[in-house]
């Protein structure tokens, strides 16, 4: 084609090649995942699909749907419609024999369709989103007249980057088939849009970037910058300044589902903030991707993983945790293991997994067990729903830290060889860190005369007994335990192999005051090899009433240089240690040995319902585990970033376009499977994802630049009628996004303009004002403490986060509770979000100080306005509003005139002028107009 | 069928990722495709309304038809938290008092869970005296003075039974049809579902007393996975009845008035500048809030009700209470709220202090809310609301016939442990039988023995009443179609009038 130099012979060439296929002289191949998988899903699946199997037959797998069903028939033969009872089916005119039953038959195109399909040996495809990612050839640009250099194409001048290619392609043929530029020259569907005012795009790619507008030197710097690249020495400076890691820190927060709180009834207090702190660096840092999700998912099982790794593995421990009298932890636990197992799905694979916990997922190629042979990657973490929300990572400061470093010297001093050194110290610091292994005592049992108290610690009075079962005691010569009582004189005695077995060791317990309160102690145990079931009993005559409680025990083994049956003086620090009360984070920490769960599949869902053993897998529809890899959580991590991953790459690339122009390629960020709506720009969200992995080595901010350097991001925002009538929601990108701000960027930028912002980076969650009465959880004392200071004016992702009564603002603009992750927030627009930006405390405040700036900036009202839309919106606000607001500002200061106790009272201070007062109305009126709280 | 509700439920999502809360003030979107008729909407040219008006159909606020035709238009949810003991209330059991003090005998305790029982408790007897009243001739005790004088206009629902024994996760399973965190409440639902029937109030309003929030906190009238406008809005008896719907101090409503008008006008040369239909909305809200700041306060104000009224509910003018509650639910109500919801905690009756002791507080507990639930039964009836209100009462779980023995012990009060298997429930007014009373639980009120009805199944009902089909009202979200009473519940249409 591209050697006809004559324009008319292409012309006739390009019509007859498309006559050709008019009359079908090229046969159409029916495309399965396009064109028969819907029809399936739409009208056969409900039935025959994963969830139900009327009359045994299902259309979900190939090999399910090519076997006859009840009735014996061949349903589907492959290369012979009319053999196939599945086509018989779907024509008869009985209503009762009739497919879909019940429902509106197919019609003549869909039933020819699926005779097309099966005539040509009904092939079966893998939905687009399973397969694996490969780099797409980039269309070309222009029509075929201006490749040919006969005609000028505006296209090629506005195309800045690759994206541009896709997008410009798509936004030519519009909602039908990419045309590559072989159409007949007709008029596009649409045409982009040229590139935003200065000013526009750098307060766009600022709060997109940073969540911030700019400062003033980036704005300065900016505007001064004359040369072609100013706008990506612009885009540098964004990607490098601290204010970029709080901002996707932000959006990463709704699917780690962070909070402050554990959740659930009483709702108490958690602090985590140190994995929020780890996010922050990590975006900053520029950690990439494939590394930031193996932290996340597995930094505990890294080899001498670091406290930065262990901190990140808090992602998982965000989930919710049950303190409430009466319940199981057994339960809670489950519960937090099945939320982790759907949050890994939806977060990075973009693919709703929970439907396949009860049964095979209906439309998605994915069958029951695979559910459970996934939750065993999971399933052996420590963390049991205690109260005390083990394992932590423990902060140690002082003194303590001393000791610590004094015990891993003596072990390198009294260990005989370098291995004996390393597994030492190893099992020194996992233990002085997270205080693991460890038993949990909710799992002794065989209770007489105990009890879990509170349904949390083990609690026994006196003539009372219970046992710890199946714990390896080879090389074990010391136990650690953590507990205490009230009563007088109690004793513990602990035996092997019955309550009247022979005696191991008889303890005095520590009189702590009360049940709930514990110390740690350290005691020698005899030797003893092989598993064995301990029997603990309480003799506790004074106070028989008293209960004696039990947190957890350890078996340990004496450190190289200590005499096994001896404490000495490394024991009492250790135990100095574990008394201790460091700063503590959530972690991952996996259960080995003894601590090692079995993973069974839960009968329809039912987790008291135990069925076959699995072993950790994952599913068989994506690429295999590489055999090297281990069948672990960090094997799981690296295969889901490894280069075969059909899905980690496209979910993420996704999510980032999504951020940026308000809607994903895939619209449903959450669900990339067959029932997800279809990619827009299927080719585009490919070449990206390769780029992203092969090119980019998976850096996030090399993808977020190349997507903010295109035309297509850089476009105008503005809508002409046509787009309105044909791409109301541009989906094609024929305009630049124009979104309202997020719930932490109104709160952000009316601080961030009104000079009150913070920018106090890390550390624990603060509480700026908010109204009284929010927080009244039963059974949980804590409260509101309003910060004090510029933590009053910290950015929104440092607010405290509340599960059962968030910040009431954040939640007003649509900011879920994040008691589970969610995957996409969907925007509203309601009357109770221009409650809070008129009226909160806050947002009169920041007009407050706008006002003040209002004051300095000019002479007249109108030079004043000026002054503050500039500095809000950085350009300037047209002349026919700054009437409006002039007008405004001149019937409010009259008012205020004649009321001047009023003015005193809406700026708190009794020196307060009418000036002042109409200035600080005028400020809020300015930061609620709709151009304010747009991202345009 | 099933595909195409599916279907229209992924373009309702589709179109509700954008716009929201339309609405049906003059000047709102609802009605921009009228107000090209009704000329309501004086500043835009008809074309751009109906470009507008065609951008926005989604569902918002603006009422909607439900599936078919309901008898019950809105709903007063009353929901004593902690749980109330049906067996001091409405569930007559002569033999228990038999068993009064004896020890539980053991096949009760095989294969039983409780939340704090522990070991062999004893049992305890109905502390109330019961009798027969009305038509009817339903069973109260005399811990309900005044209910016992409607119950010719109320159905009683005894043989409920639920899956969970602790409050949150009961209060969540009640009022989400899940147990875990993170579902739509029932007024979410149903707002969904039909849209608010005024202009100027939310379509789901919370009220709360009894001093606490209930223990599933916020999220027992969240919105979950549906979009934020349909979530319930505590309007609240001290501070802001909304948050932030006073002006701030030094800014009255003449200023606030014009500052809303210098919104609404920039934003219009804004929306003519670069046509993006969202900022009509924008202008709406705006103008919606303003209202607001003027109605919530309105019909949260008692002081225009007559005395007599006040004192039919038994309410002190200055003092939040759940008196007081009862009746602003009335006002809602009148007012076209969809679903009013009321939370009253205190009703958790252990046995392990006087507040919590089945023969003080409890009492006490009754005697604070029977007089303002009857009034609020006869006031909607004067009224005529009660053909088209439901009002349903219950807690989320009920108690045990067995007197708590926290850890083995003693307890100082009497007290009931958290049960599951048998409660009692009832409901009145729009769709349901009047003086009728359903379902039986064995001699000692422990098990449901006849006409079970679980949450779900209630639920079921009160989507029925409402018109609507439970098992196909459903949102699709993270891929699959989610319900209120996820894959179970039936209709106990033994209860329909």
């Amino acid at each position: 084609m591209r050697s006809k130099t004559i324009a008319l012979s292409g012309l006739i060439a390009v019509l007859g090649l498309s006559s050709f296929s008019l009359l079908g002289v090229f046969d159409e191949k029916v495309d399965f995942n396009t064109e028969i998988k819907p029809l399936l899903n739409k009208h056969c699946v409900t039935c025959h699909g994963g969830v139900k199997k009327a009359a045994d037959y299902s259309l979900l797998f190939k090999h399910e749907a090519l076997k006859p069903g009840k009735s014996g028939k061949p349903s589907i033969v492959p290369g012979n419609a009319d053999a196939s009872e599945f086509i018989r089916r779907l024509t008869l005119d009985d209503p009762e024999e009739r497919m879909p039953k019940n429902g509106h038959p197919l019609n003549d195109n869909e039933i020819n369709l699926l005779r097309q399909w099966i005539d040509q040996g009904a092939q079966w495809g893998d939905h687009w989103a399973y397969t694996r990612v490969e780099r797409p050839a980039l269309p070309k640009p222009g029509t075929f007249w201006s490749r040919l250099g006969i005609t000028r194409s505006d296209e090629t001048t506005w195309i800045k980057n690759s994206i541009d290619y896709f997008v410009v392609d798509k936004l030519r043929s519009g909602p039908g088939e990419t045309t590559n530029g072989l159409s007949l020259p007709q008029k596009s569907f649409l045409h982009p849009s040229p590139e935003a005012d200065k000013t526009t795009l750098l307060r766009r790619v600022s709060l997109d970037l940073t969540g911030l507008p700019p400062t003033e030197k980036q704005i300065a710097d900016f505007l001064a910058d004359k040369s072609p690249n100013a706008y990506e020495t612009l885009v540098d400076s964004l990607l490098a300044s601290p204010a970029y890691g709080e901002k996707w820190t932000g959006m990463w927060l709704d699917l780690a589902r962070y909070a402050d709180t554990k959740g659930y009834e009483r709702d108490p207090g958690r602090k985590i903030w140190r994995y929020r702190d780890w996010l922050i660096k990590a975006f900053n840092q520029d950690k990439p991707y494939d590394q930031f999700v193996i932290d996340q998912l597995a930094g505990d099982l890294l080899p001498q993983s670091t406290d930065d790794q262990l901190i990140a593995t808090g992602f998982h421990r965000n989930t919710m945790t049950n303190d409430e009298g009466g319940t199981q932890d057994e339960e809670f636990r489950t519960a937090a293991l099945i939320d982790r197992v759907n949050t890994t799905w939806d977060v990075f694979q973009g693919t709703t997994f929970g439907c396949v916990q009860c049964h095979n997922h209906p439309y998605d190629p994915f069958v029951n067990d695979e559910y459970y042979k996934y939750m065993a990657f999971f399933n052996n973490t420590r963390d049991e729903d205690v109260t005390s929300d083990t394992p932590k990572l423990r902060f140690y400061t002082g003194d303590d830290s001393l000791k610590v470093l004094q015990l891993t010297q003596w072990v390198k001093q009294h260990a005989t060889t370098p291995q004996q050194a390393r597994a030492s110290t190893h099992q020194l610091m996992n233990f002085v860190r997270v205080i693991e292994p460890k038993v949990n005592s909710h799992d002794f049992d065989e209770y007489i005369n105990a009890s879990l108290l509170d349904a949390k610690y083990f609690g026994v009075q006196h003539g009372g007994s219970a046992r710890i079962k199946n714990v390896t005691l080879t090389n074990k010569n010391r136990l650690i335990i953590a507990w205490g009582t009230k009563a007088e004189n109690a004793v513990i005695t602990l035996r092997d192999g019955g309550v009247t077995g022979p005696v191991l060791l008889t303890l005095p317990v520590p009189k702590t005051g009360n049940a709930w309160k514990d110390t740690t102690q350290i005691f020698t145990l005899p030797e003893l090899s092989g598993r064995h079931n301990l029997y603990l009993s309480l003799n506790s005559p004074k106070n028989p009433k008293d209960w004696t409680m039990i947190k957890w025990v350890s078996f340990q083994s004496a450190l190289p240089g200590q005499s096994p049956n001896k404490l000495d003086a490394v024991d009492a620090d250790l135990a100095a240690v574990l008394n201790a009360t460091p700063d503590e984070t959530p972690v991952f920490w996996e259960g080995t040995g003894d601590l090692h769960r079995k993973t069974q599949v839960f009968e329809r869902g039912n987790w008291l319902v135990k069925g076959q053993e699995v072993k950790p897998d994952v599913p068989n529809s994506l690429p295999p585990m590489p055999k090297n890899y281990p069948r672990n959580r960090l094997g799981l991590a690296r295969w889901m970033v490894s280069r075969e991953h059909p899905l980690t790459a496209r979910v993420l690339v996704n999510r980032l376009w999504e951020q940026l122009f308000g809607q994903g390629i895939v619209e449903t960020v959450e669900d990339m499977g067959t029932q997800g709506i279809a990619p827009t720009h299927h080719e585009l969200l490919d070449y990206l994802s390769v780029e992203f992995m092969e090119t980019d080595k998976w850096s996030v901010k090399k993808l977020l630049k190349r997507i903010v350097l295109s035309a297509t991001y850089r476009q105008r925002s503005d809508v002409t009628p046509e787009m309105l009538e044909k791409d109301p929601y541009n989906k094609y990108f024929a305009r630049g996004p124009r979104v309202r701000l997020a719930a932490e960027q109104v709160r952000d930028q009316a601080l961030a303009v009104s000079g009150l912002l913070s920018t106090k980076l890390y550390g624990p969650s603060v509480m700026p004002p908010q109204p009284d009465g929010i927080w009244q959880s039963p059974y949980n004392g804590e409260s509101w403490k309003p910060s004090q200071g510029e933590d009053r004016y910290r950015r929104a992702l440092y607010t405290y986060w509340k599960r059962t009564a968030p910040y009431p603002s954040m939640v007003t603009f649509d900011s879920p509770s994040r008691e589970f992750c969610q995957v996409r927030r969907l925007r509203t627009n309601t009357p109770l979000q221009a409650l809070v930006t008129l009226n909160d405390p806050v947002y009169v405040e920041a007009a407050q100080q706008v006002a003040c700036y209002m004051l300095a900036h000019g002479q007249t009202p109108e030079q004043r306005i000026q002054a503050a839309f500039r500095r809000i919106m950085l350009r300037d606000l047209a002349p026919r509003r700054v009437t409006v607001l002039a007008r405004l500002y001149r019937t409010t200061e009259n008012h205020y005139r004649q009321h001047p106790d009023e003015a005193r009272k809406l700026l708190a201070r009794t020196d307060a002028t009418p000036q002042e007062a109409a200035l600080t109305v005028t400020a809020n009126t300015m930061l609620n107009l709709d151009e304010v709280i747009t991202k345009e | 069928m099933k595909n195409l509700f599916n279907e229209l439920n992924q373009a309702a999502l589709q179109r509700e990722t954008r716009r929201h809360f339309l609405h049906t003030c003059t000047t709102g979107l609802g009605a921009m495709a009228l107000s090209s008729v009704l000329g309501s909407c004086g500043f835009f040219d008809k074309n751009e309304a109906t470009t507008a008006a065609n951008q926005t159909g989604g569902p918002g606020t603006a009422p909607r038809m439900p599936q078919f035709s309901p008898k019950a238009k809105r709903v007063i949810y009353i929901h004593m938290a902690g749980s109330p003991s049906q067996l001091e209330l409405f569930d007559y059991k002569p033999e228990l008092v038999k068993y009064h003090g004896k020890d539980c005998p053991q096949e009760f305790l095989e294969g039983k869970k409780f939340a704090f029982i522990r070991g062999v408790p004893k049992m305890l007897g109905p502390q109330g005296k019961f009798a027969q009243y009305g038509q009817s001739g339903a069973w109260v005790s005399d811990y309900l003075p005044h209910l016992q004088t409607v119950v010719d206009d109320v159905t009683f629902i005894k043989a409920m039974h639920t899956d969970q024994f602790n409050h949150a996760p009961a209060q969540l399973l009640m009022h989400t049809g899940s147990a875990r965190l993170g579902r739509p409440s029932i007024g979410s639902w149903v707002t969904y579902g039909l849209g608010t029937e005024n202009d100027n109030l939310p379509g789901f309003i919370v009220l709360a007393s009894g001093g606490k929030q209930p223990d599933a906190g916020k999220s027992i009238w969240g919105s979950g996975f549906l979009p934020t406008v349909y979530q319930g809005v505590q309007c609240r008896t001290e501070g802001d009845p909304v948050l932030f719907v006073s002006d701030p101090s030094g800014m009255n409503r003449d200023i606030r008035k014009q500052t809303i008008n210098a919104i609404t006008e920039i934003n219009r040369q804004e929306y003519e500048q670069v046509k993006d239909p969202e900022i009509l909305t924008r202008i709406s809200q705006y103008e919606l809030a303003f209202k607001m700041q003027m109605s919530v306060p309105e019909a949260m104000d008692i002081k225009g009700e007559p005395q007599y009224i006040l004192d039919m509910y038994g309410v002190i003018p200055e003092e939040g209470s759940f008196a007081r509650n009862c009746l602003l639910s009335r006002r809602l109500i009148e007012r076209g709220v969809r679903f009013v919801q009321l939370f009253d905690w205190g009703w958790d009756t252990h046995g392990t202090s006087a507040d919590g002791a089945i023969d003080i507080g409890l009492k006490h507990k009754c005697k604070t809310s029977d007089q303002a639930v009857t009034a609020l039964l006869t006031d909607l009836k004067q009224r005529g609301l009660l053909d088209d209100t439901l009002v349903v009462w219950g807690g989320e779980f009920g108690r045990t016939p067995m007197q708590e023995n926290r850890d083995g012990q003693t307890l100082p009060f009497m007290g009931r442990d958290h049960h599951l298997d048998a409660f009692t429930v009832w409901m009145a007014g729009g769709g349901v039988k009047q003086g009728f009373s359903y379902g039986e639980t064995d001699e000692i009120g422990y098990y449901g023995v006849k006409d079970k009805v679980h949450v779900h199944d209630l639920q079921a009902t009160i989507l029925h009443l409402l018109g609507f089909d439970h098992s196909t009202m459903t949102y699709q979200f993270q891929g699959r179609p989610f319900r209120l009473t996820d894959v179970h519940g039936k209709v106990v249409t033994p209860v329909l009038a």
